[in-house]
């Protein structure tokens, strides 16, 4: 059974957000994403300062075996991109909720965490296998 | 229609592979982790289910007659209990299919082929060979386990307890016992390592893929999947069908020009022995990412701001650690340590022309 830590918000399509304060998140994918990744050996970062929306690709992440884009949670503005990844993309398998995050967003719009899965109902969409 | 599975399904689910459809069957892509499995096979040994390739016997009095015509290799360049890779061509010089040939007799040969073209193949086959050739497609009855790695003898050993296993050479076989049934023992492989292909039946085929596991526990060896066997082979620059291999690209353009030498007729011999003397439409070059970037399959190659072909596999190299491909391009543009550019996403990623292979077989055994 994947790690789903209670404070986080979660997507669909397996990314989580910190939300640090209403109006600030740190992003990343979950560990059940890394775990189907698996060797995950390039982070391809989104440029900081650029505008998305939710539901938006925002970076790109890549296994021995396969491409996976990775989808903004909630609309907003990058502010800071986790440059470690650059050098060290396995840091996303080994700690994807700590020195694995991929991003920093000012969140546009806080009623869109509404729409975000709170832990349990993620561990449930896991669970059916989505 | 649903994937067929091999002999080795429940194996494989206990193991915790994560399975995959490759050529219509049910595989295992990998178990633990590609590039752990990938490792285990350069530096001790890995095994693998390969029981979904195809494999025919051709016999009768016109076998070998009627199989150089239908490739480019010299048959005599075979003897019994040696084996060689070729393939089948269409009239255009196109590949049918690339296949291993094991001479059994000098009027039996068993035939290794892909999966996804095995019926086309037995087609082809059926066509051809209309005088003294009876062709039979043993696929469904044979199971194929690959053990491929330095430590791959001092584990078959224990398993194969046969007399002409230490000293089976590189392209030879013998057919051995393991439980009382035929065991094909091959020195070949797919990984750029020592190591064999087995074929048998497929009812040992889960205890002999277990007693292999055990015996290879105290040598580190690993169960490998198909994304450990397509790494292994990318970094050997071995070409695979569907990708540098298919009916529209010639030998020559492939990468196996190597497999052209008979001098007796076959199908296609003026358009493969012209492209061999004054070069082919095309070629295959291997790649090197210069930045951290993963080439893969149809990203366009570019030079001089032109197109010069795509990638035809790519990924990244566990042991090079970067991005590698082979790409298929117009010949005679660039050359060795020449610079190109694969788009990837859109944008233009550098990447050096580099030789042929990147990692040369290695052949030790431990």
């Amino acid at each position: 059974m994947s790690n789903i830590p209670e404070n986080l918000k979660y997507t669909k399509t397996h990314e989580w957000i910190d939300v640090q304060d209403t109006y600030a998140g740190v992003c990343g994918i979950t560990d059940h994403a890394q775990e189907m990744l698996t060797d995950i050996v390039f982070v391809e970062l989104p440029e900081v300062g650029i505008e998305v929306k939710a539901g938006e690709q925002v970076a790109v992440v890549e296994s021995v075996k396969a491409v996976s884009d990775v989808y903004a949670p909630v609309s907003g503005r990058i502010t800071e991109v986790n440059k470690l990844l650059e050098d060290k993309p396995e840091l996303l398998n080994s700690d994807p909720y700590g020195e694995g995050w991929i991003y920093k967003i000012d969140i546009k719009d806080k009623y869109e965490l509404d729409e975000l899965m709170d832990a349990a109902a993620y561990a449930e969409h896991v669970a059916q296998g989505e | 229609m649903t994937a067929q599975r091999t002999f080795l399904y429940d194996d494989h689910i206990k193991l915790g592979a994560r399975m995959v459809e490759f050529a219509g069957w049910e595989l295992p892509v990998m178990y633990t982790s590609i590039i752990d499995e990938h490792m285990a096979v350069r530096q001790s040994a890995g095994i693998f289910d390969v029981s979904h390739m195809g494999e025919i016997v051709v016999k009768g009095r016109g076998a070998k007659a009627a199989l150089q015509r239908l490739i480019p290799t010299d048959m005599g360049r075979l003897e019994k209990g040696k084996s060689m890779y070729t393939c089948f061509l269409n009239e255009q010089g196109g590949i049918i299919d690339d296949l291993f040939i094991f001479m059994l007799s000098d009027n039996e040969y068993y035939l290794v082929v892909n999966a996804g073209t095995t019926e086309k193949d037995v087609e082809w086959l059926t066509l051809n060979c209309k005088t003294n050739v009876a062709i039979q497609d043993v696929s469904e009855v044979t199971s194929k386990i690959d053990i491929q790695g330095p430590q791959s003898y001092n584990i078959l050993k224990k398993i194969i307890k046969d007399d002409r296993l230490e000293g089976l050479q590189r392209f030879y076989f013998f057919t051995g016992t393991y439980k009382g049934e035929p065991v094909l023992v091959s020195q070949t492989g797919y990984t750029g390592e020592f190591g064999y292909e087995l074929f048998c039946i497929n009812n040992i085929i889960s205890r002999l893929w277990n007693d292999i596991l055990d015996a290879g526990k105290e040598y580190g060896l690993k169960p490998a999947g198909l994304g450990a066997r397509d790494t292994l082979r990318l970094e050997s620059c071995y070409s695979l069908y569907g990708h540098e291999l298919s009916e529209t690209i010639s030998p020559i353009e492939g990468g196996i020009g190597f497999v052209v030498n008979a001098t007796s007729d076959y199908i296609a011999k003026d358009i493969i022995e012209d492209q061999k003397k004054n070069g082919a439409p095309r070629e295959i070059l291997c790649l090197e990412m210069m930045d951290k970037a993963i080439p893969r399959s149809d990203y366009p190659v570019v030079y001089n701001k032109q197109d010069i072909g795509a990638i035809t596999s790519g990924g990244f190299s566990p042991l090079l650690k970067k991005g590698i491909a082979m790409a298929l391009v117009k010949r005679g543009l660039v050359t060795i340590h020449d610079e190109v550019s694969v788009g990837i996403r859109g944008k233009q990623s550098p990447a050096k022309v580099v030789a042929r292979p990147f990692y040369k077989y290695n052949g030790k055994r431990l």
